[in-house]
């Protein structure tokens, strides 16, 4: 057994505390592209005091909308982002994650695929999944080749799901099955 | 997609944290020029529980009736006014948009037409409207002349609608179309 399941190379998954958490998705999300990477909704400004509702009520479901943990530095504990798993993964053995890193200043230097990293290991090897999907836009380069990297595989795209800045962009459908991760984790 | 949507020269469109705006309105309502250039219903001087209540209700809906934001200069942070967008309609692709700068130190410098051009920024690139209108009182010279700045163009007005300190005032709709505000962005 791992030690500790919730600990990769840079980063570790922790439990989100609304008060914190509500304040750096507000500051994270004055930055418009931010935005733009993890949602297809418009963006917005949510207050703090909106985030920690949400928090809140999310966090109280029972069971929860989502497993949604917190990423920290393992070198300064900084919170420096979020990632979550779908909560309703069975029967069908499937859930959808989504991840975002909040300062521009930490991307580009792994803490994203280090942290799917381990909640791949966490979805497989704890919630004994089959397979773990995701979305994302043409235009996130950076985010493709992070997802690329741990593992998943282009599956399809919706062709000009999004109109942004004039003009229309495709959504990305990507997953990796067990058998493709037990392979490459051997 | 780096570009920045809510950020201008010299404001920034921002959250509204209900605490920190029902402290300010109350207290920028108390200029009644501030007042009548913003409403053409009399002045009436809400609490600051009474703006918190309306504050809190009207953020709450999911999805939000309106789109409210607050102005923050860039060089200070400092809460300086509130935009909003209401009566959004996807058919028509239009919206009206309001504006208020509540500190008057900021009149007349540019703080104005810079977060309305964020807010078209915005509102043509991210909500993808085809249009935006507003209302504005013939009383308010300043406001027009920004409004026009950022692009917006005099589509009619309704003679006389208004009666204050002894005359009558029109009410001016303004407007600007997607096409329009595209010729006017640089390298267009």
């Amino acid at each position: 057994m791992e030690n500790d399941m919730l600990k990769g190379k840079l980063v570790r998954l922790v439990a989100g505390d609304p008060a914190i958490e509500a304040q750096e998705f507000c500051r994270w999300g004055a930055n418009s592209e931010y935005q733009r990477l993890c949602s297809t909704d418009y963006a917005l400004q949510f207050s703090a005091k909106k985030w920690k509702e949400w928090f809140e009520k999310d966090m109280e479901k029972d069971p929860p909308l989502y497993h949604y943990f917190a990423i920290r530095t393992l070198a300064d504990d900084r919170l420096i982002g979020g990632i979550s798993l779908d909560g309703a993964a069975y029967p069908s053995g499937e859930t959808f994650v989504g991840i975002g890193i909040g300062d521009e200043t930490d991307w580009g230097k792994g803490y994203g695929s280090d942290a799917m990293n381990i909640i791949l290991r966490y979805a497989f090897e704890e919630m004994n999944l089959r397979r773990v999907a995701l979305d994302t836009f043409e235009y996130n380069q950076r985010g493709i080749r992070s997802y690329e990297k741990v593992g998943f595989i282009h599956e399809g795209r919706m062709r000009g799901y999004l109109n942004r800045d004039g003009r229309r962009w495709d959504m990305l459908f990507m997953g990796i099955l067990r058998e493709e991760w037990e392979a490459r984790n051997r | 997609m780096s570009r920045q949507l809510f950020r201008g020269n010299l404001v920034r469109l921002a959250a509204v944290e209900p605490e920190e705006m029902s402290k300010a309105m109350p207290r920028w309502n108390l200029d009644t020029e501030y007042y009548r250039m913003l409403d053409s219903a009399p002045p009436l001087l809400w609490s600051e529980k009474k703006v918190k209540e309306w504050i809190d209700k009207d953020l709450d809906k999911d999805p939000a009736q309106d789109l409210f934001f607050s102005i923050r200069t860039l060089a200070d942070d400092r809460l300086i006014g509130f935009m909003s967008l209401f009566d959004y309609s996807g058919h028509t692709g239009d919206a009206l948009v309001g504006i208020g700068l509540g500190e008057r130190e900021y009149w007349s410098k540019g703080y104005g037409t810079d977060a309305m051009r964020v807010m078209l920024d915005y509102v043509f690139n991210e909500l993808n409207l085809r249009r935006l209108t507003l209302i504005v009182f013939e009383h308010n010279p300043r406001g027009i002349r920004s409004y026009q700045k950022a692009g917006f163009v005099l589509e009619g007005r309704v003679r006389g609608a208004m009666q204050r300190d002894g005359r009558r005032w029109d009410w001016f709709w303004m407007g600007i179309l997607r096409e329009e505000w595209a010729r006017m962005q640089p390298g267009e």
